[in-house]
Parts: structure tokens; sequence; C-alpha cells
């Protein structure tokens, strides 16, 4: 027995007392790219449906000052849309390229596929590597911001509180640093990630600053700091790298699915990592 | 007790309207609700393209969106097609590509197809091949679809002249009836 209900809120202030309202109950839809599937499933039975697709305040992407921000509700062609995106965020660019299919690129949205909370999420990996930060808001909370680093608890699982919703993410284009994103998958479209990983170096004579994120290799999407700490002010070398590798290994935790077992994954995540690192080196 | 919605939603110009659950989705609603059965529900869950329309002139799954958020919005089924003369075209090239087979798949292959074309009207082979990877197709092995829409590009673009059309056992005329029925979501 389905009992769904929908709701659709003339603005964001509307949409927040529906949320506080229907507390545990409330799920807040955009593009329903995952909901609708939930629902079919029967993963997703009983819930109040909070149609935020249309709110104007959720839209938009734009420059402030150092920052590029974007409302949760872009979709991901938007991104690929968006001569910002384009030229000042390749990586995620990139990402939005390899995401789902064109079609589902249409209605998928940026702050949906957070909130969603997949270890394989295909927007948080980019996000991630560029140190974005998740503006949300609740009627109890007010408005936060968090780290999109400290986002991310467990499969499925976010600090947002059932009633939050992104507002918008915001992220430092970093203009001197290099990029290279990745997404392996079974097949180039519709793929759910058997691993996916962004890389980003920031070089002078050595390596003077690293970036690593990764998805689908643990229960969440993550950044792999002790490998970054560790790749700091180092020499690109190859004892270096493999050393790296090393480390990178001891940080992520895979399962063995449908998709992978834990051990392809884990000779996946070095040989994507060395081919990111090299990529980087070659774009000089 | 079902928790029944009223919607309004415009299918091929025509304002339908329908009670529909909160859960419904857009292809329900258009099947059930509005007749437009040339939408085929596949997979109904996203992956496999084959209830694709055009809502509010963007190629969409009509099988993720819910049928309460298109109230009052436009949706355009392979029906709502006739007298647009790229979707003419494009139906005329599968025909002559053999890019049918079973035509299951054809109305959300046309109208993927045919959102791409109109962003990108020149566009490589290898462009037309990531446009349509969001449609399967378990007949043609997706060669002959990607020969029809890269033929329509050809020639509207006016790089390449009219194919001559093939020799079959059919004649032409009903070879074209064939065609449409199937183009029509007959099939």
């Amino acid at each position: 027995m389905i009992n769904c209900e929908y709701l659709k809120p003339v603005d964001l202030q509307e949409a927040l007392k529906f949320a506080s309202q229907f507390a545990d109950r409330a799920r807040f839809a955009a593009g329903c790219t995952n909901i609708l599937p939930d629902i079919h499933t029967g993963k997703l039975r009983d819930c109040v449906l909070i149609d935020i697709s249309d709110l104007k305040e959720l839209t938009g992407i734009n420059r402030e000052d150092d920052f590029i921000s974007l409302g949760s509700a872009t979709t991901v062609a938007e991104l690929l849309n968006s001569e910002i995106i384009r030229n000042e965020a390749p990586v995620l660019w990139e990402a939005a390229s390899r995401f789902a299919d064109p079609v589902v690129r249409n209605r998928a949205t940026v702050g949906g596929n957070l909130a969603y909370g997949s270890p394989a999420s295909d927007m948080s990996v980019p996000l991630l590597v560029l140190d974005a930060t998740v503006l949300v808001q609740s009627m109890e909370k007010g408005i936060r911001e968090i780290p999109l680093r400290n986002f991310f608890v467990g499969p499925g699982k976010t600090v947002l509180s059932p009633s939050e919703v992104i507002l918008r993410i915001k992220f430092e284009p970093l203009s001197d640093f290099k990029f290279y994103y990745t997404k392996f998958g079974k097949r180039n479209a519709m793929a759910i990630s058997i691993a996916s990983l962004a890389v980003g170096i920031k070089l002078g004579k050595a390596i003077e600053e690293a970036r690593i994120a990764l998805g689908a290799l643990a229960p969440i999407p993550l950044r792999a700091l002790r490998t970054e700490e560790f790749l700091t002010g180092k020499p690109v070398q190859t004892e270096i790298l493999e050393k790296a590798s090393e480390i990178l290994l001891s940080e992520i935790n895979p399962i063995s699915d449908i998709r992978g077992s834990k051990e392809y994954r884990l000779e996946l995540t070095r040989a994507l990592f060395l081919r990111a690192v090299n990529n980087i080196l070659s774009l000089k | 007790m079902k928790n029944l919605e009223m919607v309004t939603i415009i299918v091929n110009d025509r304002p339908v309207t329908a009670p529909v659950e909160a859960h419904e989705s857009l292809l329900d609603f258009l099947r059930n609700k509005a007749g437009a059965v040339e939408v085929k529900c596949g997979c109904n869950q996203g992956d496999c393209g084959t209830c694709t329309v055009l809502f509010q002139g963007k190629a969409a799954k009509s099988c993720l969106i819910l049928a309460l958020q298109a109230q009052g919005k436009e949706v355009r089924t392979i029906k709502g097609f006739s007298g647009d003369s790229l979707m003419e075209q494009l139906q005329e090239s599968f025909v002559r590509n053999g890019a049918i087979q079973c035509g299951f798949c054809t109305p959300g292959m046309l109208i993927s197809s045919y959102a791409f074309l109109q962003a990108t009207p020149q566009p490589a082979r290898e462009e037309i091949r990531n446009a349509i990877s969001g449609n399967l197709c378990r007949c043609t092995g997706y060669k002959k679809i990607i020969d029809a829409v890269e033929e329509v590009a050809l020639k509207r673009t006016g790089k390449q002249q009219d194919k001559q059309t093939t020799p079959s056992s059919f004649s032409e005329g009903q070879e074209e009836a064939k065609g449409n029925y199937l183009l029509l979501g007959g099939g």
C-alpha cells in the first residue's frame, strides 16, 4: 500500500513550512529520478512529496566574488550548458557529461543527487575535489553551511534532517589546479559507477597541493585526506606515486556487489589513480 | 481510500484533465488517462527510455516525472509532431534505413533524436551515439538508428543529397504505410 501525498509550495518559505509540518514523512521532490524508481520498487511507500522543482530561489548558476554558486535545483543538463561551468569548473563539467544519460540529465538535479546520499553519487566526486560547501535551510535550524566532505554519513544518509533543504552549493573554481575526472562503469550510459575518482593537483616545482575524491569505493563518497597530505610538497616520482596509491587503498573500503568485487575495486582504484596523475602531468 | 487530485496536462496541444494519485507518474497518466498508448512503458524506472516524451520542450523520461508535477505543462508525444518537418524527416529516414525492427523503442528513440538534432544540427557520429544512449534498442544494434539520424543531419545541412531508396520486396507504398503504422505506436 502506497501512502503518498503531494504538495506544491509557492515559495521557499512555504516549502520549509510544509517540511517542518510533516517531519519524517517529508521528501523534497525535484527531478524525481530517484524518488519514482524508489516508489515503483516499493522502497518508498509513505511520504509527503514537496515539489521544489519550480522554486526560483533554488535555481541559477552565478559567480559570487571568488565563488561559483549553484542553485540546488540546477539540472545536470544546465551545468553542461553553462559557460561558467565549462570554462571555470571543467572537472564538474566533465562529470556532468558522464552523468546517467542525456535524457535523464534534463531532469536530475545537483541538489537531489547529493541529498540522496548514494555512495556512488556522481555529482559528489567533482564537488568534493573542489571542496564545495552546501548551504542548507530548515525552520528548526535556520541556515547552515556544511562542507561537502562532512555531509555524507552512510549509504543513503547525510547530515540533513528530514525538514532541511539544500539551497545552494558553492565552491572556488581553483584555477591554479589541474584536474582529472574518471568514472568507471559497465557501460558508458546509465551506469552506476563501479568506481569514480577526481584528482586535482597544484603543481609547482613539487606537488604544492593535491586533492583526491572517490565515489563507490566506501560507504560514502569521500576525500582521501591522508593521501593528499602525503603528496603535499613531494616531487612527482614513480616511487612517490606508488607509495601514495598504497595509502589511497588504505583509505577506502569498497564492498563486493553485483558490479564488482572488493579486490577488483582495489586494483581498479590504483590503476585509475595512477592514470589520473599521469593525465594531469601530461596537461602541462 | 485513495487520495485523488485533479490534474490538467497539455498533451499534444490539447488539455487533458483527470484524477491521479500523488505517486502516479506522467507515463501512467499518458497511457491510462490520456489514451496516449504510443508512449511505451518498458522498465518503468528510468533506464530504458521507451517512455521518452518532450516535456516543456525537452526530452524527458515520462516514468520519472510525477503526473502532478506536470500540472498545466506541455507534453508532446510521438503523435504530436504531424507537420513538423524535422520529425517527418527523421521518421522517413528511420524507415529508409531499417532503423525500426520491433518498433517498441522507436517513439522514444525518435524524440531523443529530435531534441538532439534541434540543439546540435551538425553532429559528429559519436555525438549521435551519445545522444541516444538513454534509449535502449534490443533489435537493431543501433547502427541503423545512428545512420538514420546522421542522414537527416547531413541532408538538413545540405551536405548530402537524398539517398536512393533501397530496393525491397515491398512496393514503396506498402513500405511507407507499414512504417507509419509503427511510428505512430501501432506496433
